[in-house]
């Protein structure tokens, strides 16, 4: 596929991926960031993929994989922060941030990435079982079991923590 | 029926079972009320999720277009390969003149000592940035021979591009590059199997150190080079082209 026509691909999945990256980073800045590093990834990447591999699965791969390998690292700088008693102070409750955290959305934000991704790839984007499977690399078995915790993880958040009042609001 | 399998089960909540294998699941269902009230409200979960992320709306961001940072990222490959080629260079005239550490932090001077010891050293380098790795990124390309013109509108009274049609090979690109000396030009003329020869135009700088007519081989490529006007120039080839070059300049110079 000439350059052209791999930017023209690329381009129709952007809002896909953007949506993912947001789904993930939360901050929309960050979430593009993810976005950027995940294209330039795919564009030098490009020639060291396989004929057969579906483009969609292919490019949510890079931005699960490039959003887990960025949360490690932070995670090893908070870790190096903490060690050397600098640690911030992002794990402080603050007002705004319990307000918000009682929107439906905010709560599956409290999902792990994986079951949050799962549920997205499965339930929004309409990937089929077997992509999925193809991005996580475990059979297609592992997949259901893993989506059925992920639903009844969901669920357990709907039932527990989706206050009536909240989405009341917003309407 | 048999007890549907979880991936039955999660089929169904998605709506990719076929109608056969659906009225299988319903049926099963109906017999297990808890387990059609779980997948009930699992199908209402997905449904929260997708209105939820469809009301997301995304502002257009110029900065995520693949053809802009595919740009982005060539022009930084270029910028390494450079950086790459110029440590080279450097390398090799410290070679040539001993170890001075004086060649590193003037770089002034490197440029005259590397135009005294390798003529044109700048020329070859750049064949081999641009023209053997087909990356030129041209700053324009031949439309209808405006390569000439294009030159003409830069330099002031450049030569005429040597004409090598008759060996098959036809000016493609030009890019503007940078040399101590100021801005230089690389023309990469391609014949249809891919080879490629460059034409190398620089200034001689403030000291004026233009060239006596001269050749010389650089691993498997020959420089060919002369002054003429107001610059020096170079051509560059494969060693066997190195005739192709010859006879074009023979007329021309």
């Amino acid at each position: 596929m000439p350059a052209h026509e791999l930017d023209t691909a690329l381009r129709e999945h952007l809002p896909s991926l953007r949506r993912f990256a947001r789904w993930l980073a939360r901050d929309p800045h960050a979430a593009d960031d993810l976005v950027q590093a995940a294209l330039e990834r795919a564009i030098t990447r490009w020639h060291s993929r396989h004929d057969d591999q579906a483009l969609r699965p292919w490019l949510f791969a890079i931005v699960y994989r490039q959003f887990l390998d960025a949360q490690r690292r932070s995670r090893r700088y908070a870790g190096l922060l903490s060690r050397l008693g600098l640690a911030g102070n992002e794990h402080q409750p603050s007002a705004e941030r319990e307000f918000v955290a009682r929107s439906a959305l905010e709560a599956m934000q409290r999902l792990p990435v994986e079951q949050r991704s799962l549920l997205l790839w499965v339930s929004v984007e309409g990937l089929s079982y077997q992509d999925v499977a193809d991005i996580l690399e475990v059979p297609i078995g592992t997949v259901m079991s893993r989506l059925s915790r992920a639903r009844q993880a969901l669920r357990r958040l709907s039932e527990g923590e989706t206050p009536g009042p909240a989405l009341r609001l917003l309407k | 029926m048999n007890i549907p399998s979880e991936h039955d089960l999660h089929a169904y909540v998605d709506g990719r079972l076929d109608a056969a294998r659906r009225a299988d699941v319903e049926a099963w269902l109906a017999r297990h009320p808890e387990s059609a009230e779980e997948l009930r409200a699992w199908q209402r979960d997905a449904q929260q999720l997708r209105a939820a992320l469809a009301g997301d709306t995304l502002h257009a961001q110029p900065g995520l277009d693949p053809a802009r940072l595919r740009r982005g990222l060539t022009r930084k490959r270029n910028a390494r390969y450079a950086m790459a080629a110029a440590i080279v260079l450097s390398i090799g005239v410290g070679g040539l003149g001993g170890w001075q550490a004086r060649t590193w932090s003037q770089s002034a001077d490197a440029a005259s000592l590397q135009a005294r010891a390798l003529p044109m050293a700048d020329a070859i380098a750049a064949h081999r940035l641009f023209a053997v790795r087909h990356d030129l990124q041209p700053d324009r390309t031949d439309g209808a021979g405006d390569l000439q013109a294009w030159l003409d509108t830069h330099f002031h009274a450049p030569m005429r591009l040597p004409d090598l049609s008759v060996a098959g090979f036809r000016p493609s690109g030009v890019r503007m590059l940078s040399t101590e000396q100021g801005a230089a030009a690389l023309v990469v003329y391609a014949d249809p199997s891919g080879n490629a020869i460059s034409f190398y135009i620089r200034p001689p700088g403030p000291q004026r150190h233009l060239l006596p007519r001269g050749d010389r081989r650089d691993g498997d490529l020959f420089a060919q080079y002369w002054s003429r006007g107001d610059y020096n120039y170079a051509m560059v080839s494969r060693g066997d082209s190195a005739n192709v070059v010859r006879r074009a300049l023979a007329g021309a110079i």
